[in-house]
């Protein structure tokens, strides 16, 4: 099986711990290069996080195991790029304008 | 050595996951003033019953210290885990999720832990201090002395402790001090009246 290289995925988590000690923690997996969490959404207790991470091989069960280690559930996984390289999603005419 | 920086690695984590810190000052703060507040009125009672023996004023003051102790430890173990459950429930049903293997979950647990020892061993050590000189009676020689000294001590402890308290608030520390030991005058004041009442 080729490689994951990047996932982009719709996590829900509390507040604390924060996504600085998330992001940490998900960059020391081996594998790992880079990880990006941002927050699109706050609730009272918790808050939506959009986390990307790019790597040369890229373990989901690992990443999902920090994730519920600090309380997240992955909602969704929103995009996987395999194989030896990363290539963007291909524009089509069908994708809206602008 | 890495063992133990990486322990207390974990410990700062728990701490700014279920913000021990905050809730141990407050215990800490409560139950020393408990403690002292208590064996002063031991003392008092022993003073004016005349009791003149150094061991039974340290046997009562002990006693009175470990059921303080008990009743802290037991009281705060109670109601902090029962509060925490709450909580990690109350988070849970946002969750989805089974957060009691999680670190928050685990963090609560060493809340618990860490704030019913802080409720146990405060008033413990806080009354340990007052007794201290009945400890040290034969150096004096006179009981007497063991009395005012340990109600110096306690009126002291009571001053640190409001201005420890004054100094979170960013209050005046002094003036803090000085309300806890009112708090202290009070408790000796009704002890006399008291005593009247019984021996007019």
């Amino acid at each position: 099986m080729g490689k994951i290289r990047r996932l982009v995925l719709d996590v829900l988590k509390p507040h604390e711990p924060s996504i600085i000690e998330v992001a940490g923690e998900l960059s020391e997996l081996p594998g790992v290069e880079a990880v990006n969490i941002s927050i699109y959404e706050m609730d009272r207790r918790v808050e939506n996080a959009k986390i990307t991470v790019e790597g040369n091989d890229l373990h989901y069960d690992d990443i999902l195991k920090v994730i519920g280690e600090n309380g997240g559930t992955v909602h969704s996984i929103d995009e996987v790029v395999a194989g030896r390289m990363i290539i963007e999603d291909a524009e089509t005419p069908q994708d809206p304008l602008g | 050595m890495i063992h133990l920086r990486s322990k207390l690695k974990r410990l700062k984590e728990y701490q700014e996951v279920a913000d021990v810190g905050e809730i141990a000052r407050r215990y800490f703060a409560m139950n020393s003033f408990d403690g002292v507040l208590t064996i002063l009125g031991v003392l008092m009672g022993n003073y004016l019953a005349h009791v003149r023996e150094p061991t039974v004023v340290i046997i009562t003051g002990l006693a009175t210290s470990v059921s303080m102790a008990i009743s802290g430890l037991w009281g705060a173990y109670l109601t902090e885990s029962a509060e925490r459950q709450r909580s990690l429930d109350d988070l849970e049903e946002y969750t989805l999720a089974d957060l009691s293997n999680t670190r928050i979950g685990r963090a609560a647990r060493v809340a618990v832990v860490i704030v019913a020892m802080v409720d146990g061993l405060a008033p413990l050590l806080a009354s340990f201090l007052v007794l201290l000189p009945f400890f040290l009676t034969y150096l004096w020689g006179n009981i007497l002395y063991s009395y005012y000294s340990a109600l110096a001590i306690a009126l002291s402890s009571l001053f640190a402790l409001g201005a420890f308290l004054g100094k979170i608030a960013k209050q005046n520390v002094f003036l803090a001090g000085l309300k806890m030991i009112a708090a202290g005058i009070l408790a000796l004041i009704l002890s006399f009246l008291i005593e009247h009442t019984v021996h007019p």
